[in-house]
C-alpha cells in the first residue's frame, strides 16, 4: 500500500498557481484594446504562421498568451463551438460571453482537477452591434473571468505593460494611436519592436458579415507611421 | 453544446462536416419521400476568364410552391453552389458547404483549393443520396485562384465528382438547356457571349420544361445570373437580367414562337 502525504489545499492551489504563472511569464505579452471604430489585438510574435490572434466568428476574436499548443486547442474548440451554435440556431445567437464562460469553466476544471493547470491566459473580444455591447473578456489560467472595460493585457509582466499602456490611452482613440501606444507599451522604454514582429488583428465593421481582419506588415508599418 | 475539445487522436480536424456528424448535428435521412422532384434548371458555362451561371427561380412540387427561390448561392468569395433535388436536403447541403469552407479557413488560416472544395462535397452527397430517397444534386463552379481559371464541377447521384471543361446543367430542364449549349458553345466565349448563351439556354428550358420557371414579366421575377471570375462571385441585377430576357422574348415573338433555325 502506498502512502500519500497530506498537502493542505492552500498549498496545492499556491503551487499550481505558481506553476501556471511561470509558464505564462515565459511567453511574450499581448494587448487588446477598444479604439474608436472597433477592437484591436496586438501581440509581439516573431512567427508569421503560429498565430496568437485569430478569428472565431463574425464579431468575435480570440487571443492567447502562454503555451502555444494549449491555447491553440482552445482556439479550435472555440471556432467549433461558434460554428455549430450558429448552425443550430442562428448567426446572431453566437455570443462572446457564452464562449468566455465555457473557456472559464474548462480552465477552472483543469486548474483544480487536471494533471497540471493550463499555462495560458486567453481573451475573447466581441465587437458590439445593436444586440450586444463591445466587450473584452479575459480568462486567466485558473478560470477567473474578467470583463475589461477598455483594454486588457495578457502574458508575463502584464502589470508593468498595463501601467505603461494606460498612460497614453486615457480615452478611446483612433486605430493608429491605439496601435502605437500598444506597441510602445509592449516594447518598454529600452527597445522598439519592428512591424515584422507584431501580429495585429482587428474587429471592425466594414460592411461585411465577417468583421475580423489581420493587418499585414505593410499596413502595420503605415499605421505606426 | 459544451466546449468541443478533443484529444489529438479523436480530433475531427478542420472539417466542419465530420465534426457536425460526430456531434449529431447533421440529420440522418431515412424517411420515405412524399414527392421527389428535381424540377429546376441551372446552367454553368465556362468562358475566357471565368464562369457564368444561370438558374431559374421556381420551386415545384405538385404545384408551384414558390416563384422566387434562389438556387445559386455563394459558397465562399470565389465559389458558387447551385442546387437541385429535394429542397430541404439541398438547402442543408448549401448551409453545410458555406459553413465548412469558412470553418476550414478559420481553423487552418488558409483557404481550400477549388479542387479541394469540389472533392469535399463528394462523400456528403454520396451519403445523403445512398441512404435517403431525398436526392440532392449540386453543381459547383468557381474561380481557381492558383491556376487563374474558372472551373466547373458536376456530380452524379452517388456523389461522383466530374470536372467539365465546357458547360454543365442540372435539373429537369437540362435536356433543353443542354441542346442550346451544345449548339452555341465555343471555347473562346467572352463574358458577354457566355451570359447571352446561358440566358438563351435557360429560356429554352423554361419554354419546354413545365417545372422550370422562365422569365416572369408579370411579376418581374427573372432567373438568377452570376459570374465567377477574379473579382469573385458577382450577381447581375434583376434589371439587367430582365433586359436580357426581354430581348430574347421579343426576338422570339418576331419569329412566331420558334427559334427559327438560328441560335437566337
Amino acid at each position: 500500500m502506498s502512502n500519500y502525504f497530506y498537502v493542505a489545499p492552500e498549498q496545492l492551489i499556491k503551487d499550481r498557481a505558481e506553476f501556471a504563472q511561470k509558464g505564462i511569464a515565459r511567453g511574450r505579452s499581448l494587448i487588446a484594446a477598444i479604439y474608436d471604430k472597433g477592437v484591436v489585438l496586438v501581440a509581439e510574435n516573431p512567427s508569421a504562421s503560429l498565430n496568437k490572434v485569430s478569428e472565431i466568428y463574425d464579431r468575435i476574436a480570440f487571443a492567447g498568451a502562454g503555451k502555444y499548443n494549449e491555447f491553440d486547442r482552445l482556439r479550435e474548440a472555440g471556432i467549433r463551438w461558434a460554428d455549430s451554435t450558429g448552425f443550430t440556431y442562428s448567426r446572431e445567437d453566437v455570443d462572446g460571453r457564452a464562449l468566455a464562460n465555457y473557456y472559464a469553466q474548462h480552465l477552472g476544471d483543469m486548474f483544480t482537477e487536471g494533471q497540471k493547470p493550463l499555462e495560458v491566459e486567453i481573451l475573447v473580444a466581441q465587437l458590439g452591434n445593436k444586440l450586444r455591447p463591445t466587450k473584452l473578456y479575459r480568462v486567466a489560467y485558473e478560470g477567473t473571468i474578467s470583463d475589461e472595460p477598455r483594454f486588457a493585457v495578457l502574458g508575463g509582466d502584464s502589470e508593468t505593460i498595463k501601467t505603461r499602456f494606460a498612460l497614453g490611452e486615457e480615452s478611446v482613440q483612433p486605430l493608429n494611436i491605439t496601435l502605437r501606444n500598444a506597441t510602445n507599451a509592449l516594447a518598454g522604454p529600452e527597445r522598439t519592436i519592428p512591424a515584422t514582429d507584431l501580429e495585429v488583428g482587428i474587429l471592425e465593421d466594414r460592411g461585411h458579415r465577417r468583421t475580423f481582419s489581420r493587418l499585414s506588415d505593410d499596413q502595420v508599418s503605415e499605421l505606426l507611421g | 453544446m459544451g466546449l468541443p475539445l478533443f484529444s489529438a487522436h479523436g480530433d475531427p480536424g478542420p472539417s466542419f462536416w465530420h465534426f457536425a456528424d460526430s456531434a449529431g448535428l447533421t440529420s440522418a435521412p431515412n424517411a420515405t419521400p412524399s414527392d421527389f422532384t428535381h424540377a429546376t434548371t441551372v446552367i454553368a458555362v465556362r468562358y475566357q476568364g471565368g464562369v457564368v451561371m444561370v438558374g431559374d427561380r421556381q420551386a415545384t412540387g405538385n404545384y408551384i410552391a414558390s416563384r422566387d427561390v434562389r438556387k445559386i448561392e455563394p459558397a465562399d468569395h470565389f465559389t458558387a453552389l447551385a442546387i437541385s433535388g429535394s429542397a430541404a436536403r439541398a438547402i442543408e447541403l448549401l448551409k453545410i458547404t458555406q459553413l465548412s469552407f469558412e470553418h476550414y479557413e478559420k481553423m487552418t488560416g488558409s483557404t481550400l483549393s477549388l479542387e479541394g472544395k469540389a472533392n469535399y462535397l463528394s462523400p456528403i452527397i454520396q451519403r445523403n443520396n445512398l441512404i435517403s430517397p431525398l436526392i440532392v444534386v449540386p453543381l459547383l463552379a468557381g474561380w481557381d485562384e492558383s491556376n487563374l481559371i474558372g472551373r466547373i464541377f458536376e456530380y452524379d447521384g452517388a456523389g461522383g465528382c466530374y470536372e467539365r471543361f465546357d458547360f454543365a446543367t442540372i435539373g429537369s430542364g437540362s435536356p433543353f438547356a443542354e441542346g442550346t449549349l451544345r449548339l452555341g458553345f465555343r471555347s473562346d466565349l467572352d463574358r458577354e457571349a457566355a451570359l447571352e448563351l446561358g440566358a438563351l439556354a435557360l429560356y429554352e428550358a423554361g419554354d419546354n420544361d413545365p417545372s422550370t420557371g422562365g422569365p416572369d414579366f408579370v411579376r418581374n421575377i427573372f432567373p438568377m445570373m452570376v459570374t465567377l471570375n477574379e473579382q469573385g462571385f458577382q450577381e447581375l441585377s434583376s434589371d439587367e437580367v430582365g433586359e436580357r430576357f426581354r430581348v430574347i422574348n421579343e426576338r422570339r415573338t418576331e419569329s412566331g414562337g420558334v427559334a427559327g433555325g438560328a441560335l437566337r
